[in-house]
């Protein structure tokens, strides 16, 4: 029986390049693409591989935590198995100490922490006692001093954290979680976050999708919790 | 063949030291009662498992066998005043099981091969037990008696009965106002049945004192390979 992978974030960037990536394994054959952005997610589904797939787009706002669990139950019942996620949905709206709202940190923190806990709580309703792979994006900011992404920054190594409590956590029970930490890469986010680098000169998100593609793949099975950076070589 | 359980989750926390139920401390992120359910949800061969906890933790017991995900075979109900008495009503509340298994939450490392072994052993009627390491001797504030290791063992859960058999044993318990500590001792007292005696684990200890769960702790991550 093929697996279905539920990917945030899918309408850019490395949860876009992550839809394209998966759609290539022929071991997985739904995919759910998450986005707050529907033209977005058809832009991802358009670039998909869809031979002998589902793909299914729900455009839907992380921030709405509450519709979470109706949306898991949903995705599990029209695919009939949520079997990897992918939590690459991310916000950033890099801000001085004095200059960050409580909107600013509350909106990041929603995005970047509480969404992707609660999408992980969710989904492993479905998952128990199947081997099944959680992946989390976190980023390079997570470990080391960003002074001026002070609430992207602490999201991320809250991230960091939650991945390595919840592989513990879940140990036993044939669910492997793994954090992901990108460098520097191209991405709308990057962007956001400095605006002056010439993005066709860092990592693409299509290398971080190789990296995610391999670590969710059931040959991988030696790793779990650990924050893996990764980083393009010079 | 239909297969009943009861896991004993009646504690009050008064041993452990701790503001919790026992049953309810957590053991590598999860509660005690949570690793003994997830063995025995593991099991198909399990109809049907019940849950025996004191009123007072009753819906916080319900809630949390729907959080994580024990939907089918599992319930949940009051048990007694006593160790004894939660059994008796686990048993009644089994009604037309033709074999149960009794097990409690405060022994979370008992595996899913130990609850298989004790459903296949041949016999009816079957305890876990492991040798005494150390010397027992009769007395309190002086030594009254000896006794001889070799021929005591150490009882561990889980058990396994003929479910109507352990059902009138626990009927004549309460008929002569007697308490037991266990079933097994029950059982071998009031049933004209042998009980069979398998070769337990010392990873299957019973969270008894506040060292025992770091201990357990210990032992679980040895278990999972993490350490």
């Amino acid at each position: 029986m093929g697996k279905t992978c539920v990917i945030t974030g899918a309408s850019q960037g490395i949860g876009q390049a992550a839809a394209i990536r998966m759609s290539r394994d022929p071991g997985i054959t739904g995919i759910a693409l998450i986005a707050r952005n529907a033209d977005g997610l058809r832009d991802t589904a358009a670039q998909m591989d869809r031979s002998g797939k589902e793909i299914r787009c729900y455009p839907y706002d992380l921030g709405d935590l509450d519709g979470i669990p109706a949306l898991m139950r949903g995705i599990n019942d029209e695919f009939g198995s949520v079997d990897i996620l992918l939590n690459i949905a991310g916000y950033a709206d890099p801000q001085s100490l004095l200059d960050t709202t409580n909107d600013n940190i509350v909106r990041t923190y929603t995005i970047n922490v509480f969404a992707m806990m609660v999408l992980i709580r969710e989904a492993v309703r479905y998952m128990y006692d199947r081997p099944s792979k959680i992946l989390n994006v976190a980023s390079t900011a997570a470990t080391t001093s960003r002074p001026g992404w002070l609430t992207y920054a602490s999201s991320k190594a809250a991230v960091v954290s939650m991945s390595t409590t919840l592989a513990d956590e879940l140990a036993g029970t044939g669910i492997k979680v793994y954090t992901i930490s990108p460098g520097r890469c191209a991405t709308d986010l990057r962007r956001i976050l400095a605006p002056e680098e010439d993005l066709s000169t860092i990592m693409q998100p299509s290398q971080v999708a190789d990296v995610i593609a391999t670590l969710v793949d059931d040959a991988e099975n030696t790793l779990d919790g650990q924050n893996i950076v990764v980083r393009q070589k010079a | 063949m239909k297969i009943g359980m009861v896991v004993l989750a009646g504690g009050i926390g008064k041993r452990i030291g701790r503001p919790m139920p026992k049953q309810f401390l957590l053991l590598g992120g999860k509660p005690l009662l949570v690793h003994v359910l997830e063995k025995a949800r593991a099991i198909r061969e399990i109809d049907s498992v019940v849950v025996t906890c004191p009123p007072s933790h009753l819906d916080e017991t319900r809630k949390l066998i729907e959080n994580h995900g024990f939907a089918e075979k599992f319930s949940c109900i009051v048990g007694g005043a006593s160790r004894q008495e939660s059994v008796y009503n686990g048993l009644r509340a089994l009604d037309g099981c033709d074999s149960v298994l009794i097990h409690e939450a405060v022994r979370p490392l008992v595996s899913v091969e130990e609850f298989r072994a004790l459903i296949q052993a041949p016999d009816d009627n079957a305890m876990y037990g492991i040798p005494i390491p150390f010397t027992v001797l009769k007395g309190h504030d002086y030594v009254e008696g000896l006794l001889d290791r070799n021929e005591l063992v150490n009882v561990q859960l889980p058990q396994k009965f003929d479910a109507a058999a352990l059902l009138a044993a626990h009927e004549a318990a309460r008929r002569d106002d007697v308490i037991f500590t266990e079933d097994a001792s029950l059982f071998f007292h009031y049933a004209d049945a042998p009980v069979r005696i398998l070769p337990g684990s010392e990873m299957n200890i019973k969270i008894t004192v506040p060292t025992d769960i770091v201990i357990a702790e210990a032992m679980y991550v040895d278990a999972l390979g993490r350490g």
